[in-house]
C-alpha cells in the first residue's frame, strides 16, 4: 500500500467569532512521511487537521490529497475522500455504550451499502477483519467489551483499529496521546509508527511534547498563532530552538 | 502564564454603615408579612372548620374503610323461553341456571293476549317470579307463582305493551339462603381499571411515536446547520412549549367536547401532552450528546443517516427509555383523574359515585386508583432497573 501525498496551499481559517485560527499556511507532505505538527494550545493544530478532511471548512486556500482538491469536492466526492483518511482523536471519540467491535466496524461505514447500517449488519469477512485489526493493536480479546469499560490507552487503540478499518492512505492523529500517561503514549505512538513504516501510510500527527515529536517524526512543522514558525527535521529542533519559537513559558508545560 | 511581577494590592472590604442592613431586613420582613396575611385571607383559610365540621366528612371516612366489594345475592334457579309477537318466530332461549325448564303456550302471541307459562324440574315449594325480558334488555316482573311439591308451576300472564317482535319470558325461582359475590361496584371498577391502564398505555404510545421523530427536528445541534433547519427548530420548539403548557385536564375537556365523553378523549389529551413533554426531553437529550463520536463517524466518510445510526442513536436510546417510563408513570396517575372532565377511566366512575353520594362505591374506586398507581409505580421501577 502506498500512502497519500498532501499539499496545502495558503490555507486560512477564520471562525465566525473572528478568531483567525490559520493564516496562510502552505506545506506539502510526501507519501509515507510521519509529519509531526507541534504547537501550543490554540496554535491551530486541530483546525489544520480538521480542514484536511473538512470536518472544518476552510475560509480560503486549497488542500490536495493525492492531487484531488478536497476543498472543491461536492458531498459525495468528499465522503469518498474521507473514507481513505483515518482520524484519531485526543478524546478517542468512541461510542461509549457500543461494543468495541461495533466501534471498529464503524470505520467501514463509508464503503458498505447504507441499507446495511440500519440493521447494524456487517458481513463475516469484515467482522473478521475488525478482530484482526484489534489484534494488530494488541487487544483482540476486547472485541465484545463495551467501549467505556476500557482504559484510556485501550480506547485509543480501538480508535486506531477503527482508522485501520478504512484502509487509509493517510492518518490524521489530532493530539492522540494528550489524554494518556507517558508510558501509554509511547505504546500508542509505536502502533501508529508501525503502520507508517510497515504499510507506508502517510501520518500527520499533532503533539504537545517535543520529546515525543523528536522520537517519532520524520519531519516536523511548528505552528504558532496559525502560522508556520518552523519546518524541518525533528533533529534540527532542540529545546533552545523551541524556546526561541514559543517563548520561555512553553518550557515547563510542553517539553516534559 | 506571563511574567507575574506586580502583585495586586488587597483592597479594604467595604464596610456597610451600621443600621442600613438591618432596616432593609425589617422592610423585607414587613413586605413578606403583608403578602402572607393577604394570602391567608384570600384563600379563606379557617383551621377551626376542620374540627367543627368533622361530622360532615365522617360518613365518607367511615365508608372509605368499608368499600363496596362483595354483596349477598339471592340464590336463583332461572329458566327462559322465547316468545314471538305479531307472527314472528319465537327466539331461542337465553340464560338458564339450574335444572328447571319452562314452556309457553302459545309461543306466538300479540300484545294483550294471555300466555300460559308452565315450569317443571324446579326446586319444590319455592316462590317464582315470572319476568318479561324485553328486546332492549329491560326486565319487568309480570306475576308471581310458587312451585308445588314436585317442582312444577303454572301461571297465566298477559303480554305487556312492548315494542318489537322477539322477546323472552323468564322464571326465577328463589332458593333458600344467599350467595356471596363481587359487587356490581367492584365489577365496574375492575372494568374501568383496565380501561385506565390502557388509557395510559395508548396515550404514552401516541406520545412516543410522534415525539421521537419530532425531537430530532427540535434538536438545535442537528438543525442549526442552515436557515431552513433553524426555522423548523424554532417552530417545533414553540409548538412543544405551547402544547406542554396546556394541562391534560384542559385538553381532555376540549377533546370530550370534540370526540365525546369517554376514554378516547382521555387518550388524545394524554397523547398530546406526552408528545410535547417527551419531545422537549428527547430534544434536550439529543442536544446534550457527546459530539466526539459524531465527528469521528463523519470523518470515516459515513453518510448523514449512518452518522445518526452509529453516533447518535446509541447515545440517546437508554435515556429515551428512562424518560418514556417516567412519562408512563405520570400518565397512569393522570389517567385516574382525567375521567373527572370526561376522559373515561376510573375517574369517570369515581365522579359518578360521588355525585350520587354513593360513598361506599366511591371508596371502591378510590382504592382501585391507589392500587393501580402503586402497582404501576412498582412495575416501572422494575423495568427502569432492568433497562437503564
Amino acid at each position: 500500500m502506498r500512502g497519500a501525498a498532501v499539499r496545502i496551499e495558503n490555507l486560512t481559517k477564520i471562525y465566525p467569532d473572528g478568531t483567525r485560527a490559520l493564516n496562510g499556511v502552505s506545506f506539502s507532505v510526501a507519501p509515507g512521511e510521519f509529519l509531526i505538527i507541534i504547537g501550543l494550545s490554540g496554535s491551530g493544530k486541530s483546525t489544520l487537521m480538521r480542514c484536511i478532511n473538512r470536518l472544518v471548512d476552510p475560509t480560503s486556500g486549497k488542500i490536495f490529497v493525492d492531487e484531488v482538491e478536497v476543498t472543491a469536492l461536492p458531498p459525495d466526492g468528499l465522503r469518498r475522500v474521507r473514507r481513505q483518511i483515518g482520524m484519531i482523536f485526543q478524546q478517542f471519540n468512541l461510542v461509549k455504550r457500543s461494543p468495541v467491535i461495533t466501534n471498529v466496524l464503524s470505520g467501514r461505514l463509508g464503503y458498505v451499502p447504507p441499507a446495511w447500517s440500519l440493521y447494524n449488519y456487517f458481513p463475516r469477512s469484515l467482522r473478521e477483519q475488525a478482530v484482526a485489526h484489534l489484534a494488530t493493536v494488541g487487544i483482540p480479546e476486547k472485541a465484545h467489551t463495551r467501549a467505556d469499560q476500557l482504559s484510556g490507552g485501550q480506547q485509543q487503540r480501538v480508535g486506531i483499529a477503527r482508522a485501520l478499518m478504512q484502509d487509509p492512505k493517510l492518518i490524521l492523529a489530532d493530539e492522540p496521546v494528550a489524554s494518556l500517561d507517558p508510558a501509554t503514549s509511547h505504546s500508542v505512538l509505536r502502533y501508529v509508527e508501525e503502520l507508517n513504516r510497515r504499510d507506508g501510510i502517510t501520518v500527520m500527527c499533532s503533539l504537545h511534547f517535543l520529546s515525543l515529536a523528536r522520537r517519532y517524526g520524520t519531519r516536523l512543522i511548528a505552528l504558532k498563532a496559525g502560522e508556520i514558525a518552523f519546518e524541518g527535521l525533528p533533529a534540527e529542533i532542540d529545546e533552545q530552538r523551541f524556546k526561541e519559537i514559543f517563548g520561555e513559558e512553553a518550557v515547563e508545560v510542553e517539553i516534559a | 502564564m506571563g511574567t507575574n511581577t506586580e502583585t495586586p494590592t488587597p483592597r479594604a472590604p467595604e464596610v456597610p454603615r451600621p443600621g442600613a442592613g438591618a432596616l432593609r431586613v425589617i422592610l423585607w420582613l414587613i413586605f413578606v408579612g403583608v403578602i402572607y396575611v393577604y394570602g391567608w385571607q384570600v384563600t379563606q383559610i379557617n383551621l377551626g372548620e376542620l374540627g367543627r365540621k368533622a361530622y360532615l366528612i365522617k360518613p365518607l371516612a367511615n365508608d372509605l374503610i368499608r368499600p363496596d366489594l362483595i354483596e349477598r345475592r339471592p340464590r336463583l334457579q332461572v329458566a327462559d323461553a322465547g316468545i314471538g309477537l305479531d307472527g314472528a318466530a319465537a327466539p331461542a332461549p337465553l340464560e338458564t341456571r339450574g335444572p328447571g325448564r319452562i314452556t309457553l303456550s302459545p309461543t306466538q302471541a300479540a300484545i294483550g293476549a294471555r300466555v300460559t307459562v308452565s315450569g317443571e324440574d324446579f326446586a319444590p315449594s319455592r316462590p317464582v317470579d315470572i319476568i318479561w325480558f324485553d328486546q332492549s334488555g329491560v326486565k319487568v316482573q309480570l306475576t308471581k307463582a310458587s312451585t308445588d311439591a314436585s317442582g312444577r308451576f303454572q301461571a297465566a300472564v298477559t303480554v305487556p305493551n312492548v315494542i318489537g317482535t322477539m322477546h323472552h319470558i323468564m322464571a326465577e325461582v328463589g332458593l333458600e339462603g344467599t350467595t356471596l359475590g363481587p359487587s356490581n361496584a367492584l365489577r365496574l371498577t375492575l372494568f374501568r381499571m383496565v380501561e385506565t391502564v390502557f388509557l395510559a398505555l395508548m396515550g404514552t404510545t401516541m406520545g412516543v411515536v410522534l415525539a421521537v421523530p419530532l425531537s430530532f427536528l427540535g434538536a438545535k445541534n442537528l438543525m442549526a446547520r442552515n436557515p431552513i433547519g433553524v426555522f423548523v427548530y424554532y417552530v417545533i420548539r414553540t409548538v412543544f412549549n405551547i402544547a406542554r403548557s396546556i394541562e391534560p385536564l384542559i385538553l381532555a375537556t376540549v377533546f370530550a367536547v370534540w370526540v365525546g365523553i369517554g376514554p378516547f378523549a382521555g387518550v388524545l389529551a394524554l397523547g398530546i401532552h406526552s408528545i410535547a413533554s417527551l419531545g422537549k426531553l428527547y430534544s434536550e437529550q439529543i442536544e446534550s450528546i457527546d459530539p466526539g463520536p459524531i465527528e469521528a463517524i463523519t470523518a470515516t466518510g459515513a453518510s448523514m443517516l449512518q452518522v445518526v445510526r452509529y453516533a447518535v442513536v446509541p447515545q440517546i436510546v437508554p435515556p429515551f427509555i428512562a424518560f418514556t417510563i417516567y412519562r408512563w408513570d405520570i400518565n397512569v396517575r393522570m389517567s385516574t383523574v382525567i375521567g373527572f372532565v370526561g376522559g373515561g377511566g376510573l375517574g369517570f366512575l369515581l365522579m359518578q359515585y360521588i355525585n350520587l353520594l354513593q360513598w361506599k362505591q366511591a371508596a371502591t374506586a378510590v382504592w382501585a386508583i391507589t392500587l393501580v398507581v402503586a402497582a404501576m409505580d412498582y412495575l416501572s421501577a422494575v423495568v427502569r432497573e432492568k433497562v437503564v
